[in-house]
């Protein structure tokens, strides 16, 4: 029986009509239901205040939902958000870290944090290398970092955690091309650890090139999801648009 | 876990740019005002030497036990070099002498004491104005800094629980406040003990003491910045509220006590009360001429053909009643003006007493009345040298009192006329130096260490309360904080 249920792929991120109003009355997320299982990369695309960084919020249990509910590793976050937050790793949007520590510092406190204290400065310098931070700077204070070496520390952060699900918001807002580039690729290598991703982006682009499934949301809606194979063919920016329109016309008719 | 957080903390606090300068200051600040304490007692302390000694020379010059006279002596205590309170304010040395009561004298400042409260830079003022904003610089933006950062969102996305996180805050600021600060701490004790200051072990555990204290009150700083912080979401908004709470603890609330108690009991001026007094003499002594007159009008006007004699005695009888008649005016304006006066001291003393009251609102007024209090140059310092001095006083007039009469010499010119030996002239001045052996000898006023811990207990329980409060506004408004 317990192997039967195993061998079906259990969503490691998960949503059930995740809904959340604000105390100011914005409904922010309505009925939202998403699945993100192991070794899945899934790409939020949507316009600004379309609610895709309420949804990672209702994740981390930063806000607690109207109705439905979030879970990760099949553990309601609201219910039990400690023991949710042992199965997940965050990237946000601009990490700006502990600017007077070092790189290595850094790391050394979010992977103890994290829930892992047994790592060495090898472990450090390894995950360093991985990301793409240059020696030199491994033991620099991040107050000189660039953007783009803040999100390789903050990637490198959350890999340490070693936690089977990723929660990114606009990780590659703000890079210039080569850097999210290499962030991408790095997620890639992540999905192949059987990582369970779930990205927001307003990189079309991007999410065309690396996402197994695409949703658009709007007004706290999903409104399109479809597994990024199915839109090899199409012109995504187009079909984005198209919907957006769509949706915007539906929404005033 | 817990102790990753705190040492998060301490780090950040230590490699934070505005550390270094900050600590840099503090440390020169107490150094320097330990030393020019300990420099300035010395001084002080020399002079009371050579003051004594010459008091000394001054009664063995003498030769006649009548009327002698002295001086008391305030010795300074080791304890003004870290809580100079009142001791530059209120007079080194009084007369000793049987004509006038106790006054201290050579004050180099005003005599207003509670005025004088808030003066001089020591260790508790350093304390005070210096390291508790030097508690609030650095806790101000302790949660909401790090919320506009992003960090708390970063931090909380693992599996940390809130009271957790701030509890190693609060644990790592104050740490990282408290060790460096213990350098120079405990470089200003090396600098007492390498200097020679005469610290006996009342002394010390004072000292410990007013350090605790001092300890207490930077803690209360540390977690009212973290309050503030827990409770705003921008650093910037936070940053001018402590400042304004800082201003308002600090530098209002002690002198609006003293206003606001000077407006609620209003001291009358000595001038003020000298003409009451005056008043009152002019109209006891109207009515005692106007009945006085009227007695010599109706005795003159009686029996006209009374008997000379009859009449002087009639008259030497008036005279006599009026002079005890005056005596008793006299007495009652005398008492009348002790009564005044005692008035004002009351007064005096509700209006203090009212003025702490309200500054105890402030902790670190609370702070700086317990410093002083512990260190016995608060405000009742005057009261209990003229208290010693004024018992030393009456055995000191009692005992050339006694010793004038053992001697038989009345003070006064005694001239004898005797057929054997023709006139004998005495100035009463004894010929021999006179026995000084068992004359007393001032003693200063003494307070046991309890004596000195239990005047302050009521504001080392204030400053424990408002820093439990503190902590307690921390954690409620930390675990309802909006990490976003
Ligand atoms: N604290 C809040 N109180 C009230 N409304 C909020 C709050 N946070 C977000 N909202 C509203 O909720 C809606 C969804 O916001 P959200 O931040 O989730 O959008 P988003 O998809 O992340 O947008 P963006 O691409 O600009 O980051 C918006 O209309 C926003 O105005
Ligand atoms: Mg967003």
């Amino acid at each position: 029986m317990i192997n039967e249920i195993s061998k079906q792929p259990s969503p490691m991120l998960q949503t059930n009509n995740l809904t959340k109003r604000y105390e100011d009355g914005v409904l922010a997320l309505d009925s939202l239901t998403l699945e993100v299982n192991p070794g899945e990369l899934f790409v939020m695309l949507g316009g600004n205040g379309a609610g895709k960084t309420t949804t990672i919020n209702l994740f981390l249990n930063f806000i607690e939902p109207t109705s439905g509910e979030a879970s990760i590793n099949g553990i309601v976050t609201h219910k039990e958000p400690l023991e949710a937050k042992k199965h997940v790793a965050f990237v946000s949007e601009n990490v700006m870290l502990y600017q007077n520590f070092t790189a290595i510092q850094n790391l050394d406190f979010f992977s103890k944090i994290g829930g892992h204290s047994d790592l060495s400065r090898d472990d450090y310098r390894d995950v360093l290398n991985r990301v793409g931070l240059a020696e030199d700077a491994h033991n620099k204070r991040l107050k000189g970092f660039s953007k783009g070496m803040r999100q390789k520390c903050g990637i490198a952060i959350a890999i340490l955690k070693d936690a089977p699900a990723i929660l990114l918001d606009e990780p590659t807002a703000g890079l210039d091309p080569k850097a999210g580039y290499e962030f991408i690729r790095l997620l890639d290598s992540l999905r192949s650890e059987n990582k369970a991703i779930l990205m927001s982006t307003h990189d079309i682009f991007r999410a065309k090139e690396i996402a197994d499934t695409i949703a658009i949301m709007d007004s706290g809606r999903m409104i399109m999801k479809e597994p990024a194979a199915n839109l090899a063919d199409q012109n995504l920016e187009e079909l984005y648009l198209q919907y957006m329109a769509g949706h915007d016309t539906k929404a005033a008719g | 876990m817990l102790s990753t957080l705190i040492q998060k903390e301490l780090k950040g606090i230590i490699l934070s740019p505005k550390f270094t300068a900050t600590f840099a200051i503090c440390s020169i600040l107490i150094l320097l005002s330990v030393f020019t304490g300990i420099r300035e007692y010395e001084a002080v302390s020399d002079q009371y030497d050579s003051a004594t000694s010459l008091v000394e020379q001054e009664l063995q010059d003498e030769s006649n036990w009548g009327h002698m006279s002295t001086r008391s002596i305030r010795k300074p205590d080791p304890m003004q070099i870290f809580v100079s309170g009142l001791t530059y304010d209120i007079g080194r040395w009084s007369h000793v002498e049987s004509t006038r009561p106790i006054k201290l004298k050579h004050s180099p400042y005003s005599d207003d004491p509670i005025f004088a409260m808030f003066r001089h830079i020591d260790f508790v003022f350093i304390f005070q104005f210096v390291l508790s904003l030097f508690a609030i610089l650095f806790t101000f933006d302790a949660i909401n800094g790090e919320r506009e950062s992003g960090m708390l969102k970063l931090v909380f996305s693992n599996s940390i629980p809130r009271a957790k996180y701030l509890i190693a805050k609060i644990i790592g600021s104050w740490l990282g406040l408290i060790l460096p600060i213990s350098i120079p701490i405990l470089l200003s004790i090396l600098l007492v003990i390498i200097m020679g200051v005469p610290m006996n072990a009342i002394h010390w555990a004072t000292l410990a003491t007013l350090i605790a204290l001092s300890v207490l009150m930077f803690t209360f700083f540390i977690s009212l910045g973290v309050a503030i912080s827990a409770w705003t979401k921008r650093s910037s908004v936070s940053f001018l509220l402590s400042l304004v709470i800082w201003v308002m603890f600090v530098l209002i609330i002690p002198r609006a006590s003293v206003a606001a108690a000077e407006q609620m009991v209003p001291v009358p001026r000595i001038s003020e009360i000298e003409s009451i007094r005056e008043a009152y003499a002019n109209d006891r002594w109207k009515t005692f001429y106007d009945i006085s007159e009227e007695r010599w009008m109706t005795s003159s006007n009686m029996n006209e053909e009374e008997s000379e004699e009859e009449r002087d005695r009639a008259m030497w009888d008036n005279m006599v009643l009026e002079d005890s008649l005056r005596r008793i005016v006299e007495i009652e304006i005398e008492e009348y003006e002790v009564r005044l006066l005692e008035e004002l001291r009351q007064r005096k003393a509700g209006q203090e007493r009212l003025a702490f009251g309200f500054s105890r609102i402030s902790p670190s007024s609370a702070y700086q009345l317990a410093a002083s209090g512990l260190a016995g140059t608060d405000i009742e310092m005057k009261d209990r040298f003229e208290e010693s001095m004024s018992q030393f006083r009456s055995s000191f007039v009692d005992f050339t009192e006694k010793k004038q009469a053992e001697s038989g010499n009345t003070g006064g010119i005694m001239i004898s006329i005797s057929t054997e030996t023709g006139i004998d002239i005495k100035d009463g001045s004894d010929n021999s130096a006179l026995d000084l052996t068992d004359i007393p000898k001032y003693e200063q006023p003494r307070r046991s260490y309890a004596q000195a811990f239990n005047s302050t207990i009521i504001d080392f329980g204030l400053l424990a309360f408002a820093t439990l409060l503190m902590f307690v506004a921390s954690f409620i408004g930390f675990l309802r904080y909006d990490v976003r």
